[in-house]
């Protein structure tokens, strides 16, 4: 539990002061400066001139020179002494009388003339250290007098004394501090706080005097220290509060004071030293016949009776890193954070930053990973203090070296886990998780490199799942000493997206390449070559393309071909020329196929050449199946749906060319129809369908495939054509097939009724054949004309009644009626009218029907009559 | 000297006062560090800052024997809140709330609110002594399962210890009813002389805990805290509208004027 805070170094030796007397005793201490003045209980003040000197050891002791002593004159103890160094005054207390005495000559200072020098009847006094009052030239005293329950507040000049204020106190005082306006009085049975400006008092605790010496002492500003009950350390504001935990001392306590962040005290034999900041105890140093603690301007002196000795605190940093020696890493940096006010605030950073990584590398020694992150993190570590602790992780280049003096006792990770394994990798994981999370924030700056690099090291060693998501990503791992590393680790596809992330993407295909033929063992991925496949159709490198697709193709030609079909189209340069690749492609016939297959089908390349090609291939594939002895029917039917799919449905292939192809060959009939029938010989066509394959659903197909695109009337004609061939066949042709041409005639008019045109087809039929034969033709025949007869004579019966809606919508628009009686005369002979016909003249005259007939007949144009049709 | 340093400087306090024994110290623990441990008698007093979202709240523990009686109202002088513990296997205990805490209350703000709590539940009801603390890591768990440590290390106490010596599981006799806390928060509200009905009520401000297995404590702590968050941002307005100017820096300087070691 014990820190190292303070030195007890001896000041004033015994023989220095009183040399061979025995009864003499210290009895208090004043120190300003490099003055120590001391009161005896013979009455005497002696004079010190205190040095400090610091060994070459940087251990520091006193010196101390003996300038004077002098006797008061009174016989009594010296009870107290206080120096006014701006007054060149030391308040003396000696004998229930505060009088002054110069500091220099140690002579008593006369009374002026105005005032007294002395108060009598005087038990104990204080000075305010924080006075309202801005004089420099008067210091404020608190006294307490030894008769009356008051507390005088005096003002101190030179030569004088005066007597400013006077406070009534519920009992008698025994203590007394001063801070503002606030007194802290220590009273019989209680301590209390007594604002002598408005006399407003705050009871703060009880506490027995007759017990125990009451302890009130100012620690700064509006705050004091108090002795409580049980031994405690008490601390309380000017406003009655406490606002810090007490520190727990021994009973018999008799001085304290506070020497930041520790509260120092006094008992009969031991200096105890407890921290503000965490209440423990801190340190204990023996101490015997202790008599007098005090400190003065942050120095803190002791005394017995016959010696002075000082307490020197121990730098801050030493007491941080001792704590941090014996891994007490939260008191550390609470201590360190308790002193941040004391220290100037760059310097404090700084500190602070050190103390933090300093915790963090004795908690990532004991594999407080949590912790120690949280202390990285908040002290800023250069993340390299960390990677470097495991061996080779940080790249050769790296120009880091640990930070000196070092944050951490190990010289690396083996010295570290002591040979357990367990340990390494648990540090191992922990440095991955810690460099994922820093290395896109600003931790990393700088040092990137290093930070990805390791972390590739890590994963690679470790099989770690994100080795390839680091690399898929950007990052900054260094190839020259990753590689080894990776091959090392046989992480040979990791490797190549190592190159291919620096852009060497023939490395990176050379060695997965190497992969996939056997030679170099990494199964990170089970599918590489397809991964090398879309590498290469989506690798913008032409060169390279041409340079591995011939690996790629021979490896699986179906696969393959993807590095040119599935190439996204683009309209730089990284554009494939399809010619090109066609010639490429000469030798793989199996790709080219595709190849085309990709351009003609799915891509729709509107080109003869790629076309033709195709279909010189599909036709070529054909021939070679048909000419294989045993025939794969399977195989060679699908071929030729191919071969008739794409002849029937291109329209850009040469078409006498693939014709002279297959002039030869007898069994691919279909073939030469559809090739008749792209060049309109479509009775070539159908001669062929019908007479040589006598397939007659295949010669129906063409004629519906062969007039798809074209009108009514063309379709007909092919119709009639293809029946005509089977009844020519029917005159010509003898036996059973006469009589199959004729079934076929008779399911083609049954069947496709609709296309032809019935009269002529009568015409055509022989006499000889039944009605019951024709009879689903000839119904439907029947059936459309009627049809069509019907549907005209609707068709004129609407447009008659839309006529007349017209004539009525018109007539309402003119809303006049026309007047036609037997009285009136026709305009145009004057006669009157006999029947209710009547023609209209535009401005509504009525004139008789052959009136208007005659004018219309004789006029030259016949431009009236469209305009005067109005009937009524 | 060096000018002391403050910590975070709090915005309200809360205070925790009640007889020795009745697991003041051990309420805050569990609060504060999820764990019941074993603790010793509390020596004056302790205190805990806890950050609650942007506030910050002190939490004072108080020494319940009757040794650190006298500092019970400085520590209370200015409390927002203030936790009045007893021990509900205990008669004795809530009675000494009445009779010795009480009345060092009267140094706290004018609205500070009281809460009744009544300790040591897992003593006596079986609720809470199977209730499972969600945030405990596990080896927390069969720490639990020890025995209950009496904080009675020091053979100076002026009382025997408040609840004997108990095994963990064995139902203890309840002494203090929830309806005696009831009509102790009454007594109280009479004490301070407020009105029952403008006042918080008692069922809200009394609780039954367990800091051994963590039953409601973190209830009790956080309803708290909600019902002193009025008195914080009053704290807080109070000081951005004061009109003084805040002279520590140059009052800190003018320190040493008067001792200047110019000689």
């Amino acid at each position: 539990m014990s820190v190292k805070a303070f030195e007890l170094v001896p000041a004033v030796e015994r023989d220095l002061l009183m040399g061979d007397k025995a009864r003499i005793n210290i009895e208090c201490i004043e120190c300003c400066g490099k003055h120590l003045y001391m009161g005896t209980n013979d009455c005497f003040i002696h004079h010190f001139l205190l040095d400090e000197v610091t060994s070459s050891k940087g251990k520091l002791s006193y010196s101390v020179q003996k300038l004077l002593h002098k006797y008061l004159g009174l016989k009594k103890p010296v009870a107290e002494l206080r120096a006014a160094s701006a007054l060149e005054r030391l308040i003396v207390l000696c004998d229930g009388i505060v009088f002054l005495v110069d500091m220099v000559t140690l002579e008593t200072v006369p009374s002026a003339a105005g005032g007294g020098a002395k108060i009598r009847g005087v038990t104990a006094f204080c000075i305010n250290e924080n006075p309202v009052n801005g004089d420099p030239f008067c210091v404020e005293m608190g006294v307490l007098s030894s008769k009356r329950r008051t507390v005088q507040i005096y003002m101190v000049y030179e030569d004088r004394v005066q007597l400013v204020k006077e406070v009534t106190t519920p009992e008698q005082p025994c203590a007394v501090s001063l801070d503002g306006y606030f007194l802290c009085l220590a009273l019989a049975t209680q301590y209390m706080i007594l604002n002598y400006n408005t006399g407003a008092s705050q009871d703060l605790f009880p506490y027995n005097s007759e017990e125990r010496r009451p302890i009130v002492k100012r620690i700064g500003r509006e705050e004091f220290l108090l002795a409580g009950p049980g031994g405690l350390g008490m601390f309380a504001n000017a406003e009655g509060v406490s606002q810090r935990a007490p520190v727990n001392w021994s009973e018999s306590v008799i001085g304290a004071a506070v020497c930041f962040p520790y509260v120092v005290a006094l008992d009969e034999s031991f200096i105890t030293i407890h921290s503000m900041l965490d209440q423990q105890l801190k340190q204990t140093l023996s101490f015997r016949d202790g008599h007098i603690l005090q400190d003065f301007e942050g120095k803190v002196i002791l005394a017995s009776t016959k010696a002075v000795y000082v307490l020197v605190p121990l730098p801050l940093e030493r007491q941080i890193q001792d704590l941090l020696a014996s891994h007490r890493v939260e008191e550390a940096l609470i201590l360190t954070e308790g002193a941040q006010r004391n220290i100037p605030k760059d310097k404090f950073q700084i500190l602070h930053k050190r103390i933090l990584q300093q915790a963090g590398f004795i908690q990532f020694g004991q594999l407080q990973f949590q912790e120690a992150k949280e202390h990285f993190r908040k002290g800023q570590l250069d993340v390299r203090e960390l990677i470097s602790l495991y061996p080779l992780l940080l790249p050769a280049s790296s120009s880091f070296t640990r930070c000196h003096p070092p944050l951490h006792e190990f010289a690396d990770l083996n010295h570290l886990a002591q040979g357990d394994q367990e340990k390494v990798l648990r540090c191992k994981k922990f440095l991955i998780s810690y460099l994922g999370e820093v290395r896109s924030t600003e931790v990393a700056n700088g040092c990137r490199e290093d930070v990805d690099t390791a972390l590739l090291k890590l994963y690679a060693e470790q099989d770690h799942d994100s080795l390839l998501d680091l690399l898929a990503s950007d990052n900054a791992c260094l190839l020259a000493d990753s590689v080894p590393w990776l091959e090392k680790y046989q992480k040979y596809f990791a490797l190549g997206l190592l190159y291919h992330y620096n852009g060497q993407d023939s490395a990176a295909l050379q060695l997965w390449i190497r992969v996939v033929d056997g030679e170099l063992q990494d199964s990170t991925r089970s599918d590489l070559y397809e991964y090398i496949v879309d590498f290469l159709y989506s690798c913008s490198n032409l060169d390279l393309v041409w340079k591995y697709a011939d690996w790629a193709l021979q490896k699986n030609p179906t696969i393959g071909v993807h590095i040119f079909t599935k190439r996204p189209a683009s309209k730089d340069q990284s554009q494939l020329n399809p010619d090109d690749v066609i010639t490429y492609l000469g030798k793989h016939s199996q790709a080219l196929l595709l190849y085309l297959e990709h351009l003609v089908l799915e891509r729709r390349t509107q080109k003869e050449k790629f076309h033709t090609h195709l279909a010189v291939l599909y036709l070529e594939r054909v021939l070679s199946l048909m000419s294989k002895k045993p025939t794969d029917e399977e195989q060679l039917t699908r071929a030729r749906e191919r071969l008739q799919a794409l002849l029937r449905e291109s329209n850009l292939y040469r078409v006498q060319f693939l014709l002279g192809k297959m002039e030869n060959c007898e069994e691919l009939l279909l073939e030469r129809a559809t090739l008749h029938g792209k060049l309109e010989e479509h009775d070539k066509a159908l001669h062929i369908l019908v007479h040589k394959l006598r397939d007659f659903p295949s010669a129906e197909a063409f004629c519906t495939w062969a007039s798809c695109s074209q009108d009514s009337a063309y379709r007909q004609q092919l119709f009639h054509l293809l029946l005509g061939v089977y009844l020519d066949g029917n005159q010509t042709a003898t036996g059973g097939g006469a009589g199959d041409l004729e079934m076929a005639a008779v399911d083609l008019l049954n069947r496709h009724g609709e296309v032809f045109d019935a009269v002529r087809v009568l015409r055509m039929l022989p006499e000889g054949w039944s009605l019951q034969l024709l009879r689903p033709f000839l119904g439907r025949a029947i059936r459309a004309s009627m049809h069509a007869c019907r549907t005209s004579q609707i068709a004129l019966g609407l447009s008659h009644s839309e006529n007349l809606q017209l004539l009525h919508d018109r007539l309402k628009e003119r809303k006049k009626p026309i007047f036609v009686s037997e009285k009136k005369g026709c305009h145009l002979c004057h006669n009157t009218f006999s029947e209710p016909d009547v023609v209209s003249l535009p401005g509504g005259v009525p004139v008789h029907t052959h009136c208007v007939a005659q004018r219309v007949r004789d006029s030259p144009t016949k431009r009236q009559l469209t305009n005067s049709s109005n009937h009524t | 000297m060096p000018e002391v340093s403050k910590m975070k400087k709090p915005d309200v306090k809360v205070v925790l006062l009640g007889d020795m024994n009745v697991g003041k110290t051990s309420l805050l623990h569990r609060y504060t560090e999820r764990k019941f441990k074993d603790t010793i008698s509390t020596v004056g007093g302790a205190f805990f800052l806890k950050q609650w979202g942007p506030y910050n709240i002190s939490i004072w523990d108080t020494a319940g024997r009757e040794q650190f009686h006298g500092l019970g109202s400085m520590y209370c002088r200015g409390a927002a809140a203030v936790i009045l513990t007893y021990d509900v296997t205990n008669w004795q205990s809530l009675a000494e709330l009445e009779e010795r805490f009480l009345s060092l209350t009267d140094t706290a703000n004018h609205d500070c609110i009281y809460a009744v709590v009544g300790n040591k539940a897992d003593l006596t009801d079986p609720n809470a002594q199977l209730y499972q603390d969600s945030n405990v890591a596990p080896e927390d768990q069969t720490e639990c399962e020890e025995e209950r440590p009496e904080p009675q290390v020091l053979s100076a106490c002026p009382t025997p210890p408040a609840s004997p010596a108990s095994l963990s599981g064995s139902v203890l006799h309840k002494q203090v009813a929830p309806e005696d806390a009831v009509a102790f928060y009454g007594r109280i509200l009479r004490y301070k002389g407020l009105d029952e009905k403008s006042s918080l009520p008692a069922e809200k401000m009394c609780f039954e805990t367990s800091a051994k297995t963590g039953y409601n404590v973190d209830t009790l702590f956080e309803a708290l805290f909600d019902l002193v968050l009025p008195s914080i941002l009053r704290k807080r307005n109070e000081n951005q509208e004061s009109p003084t100017v805040d002279l520590e820096e140059c009052r800190g300087a003018s320190n040493k004027r008067a001792r200047s070691s110019c000689c």
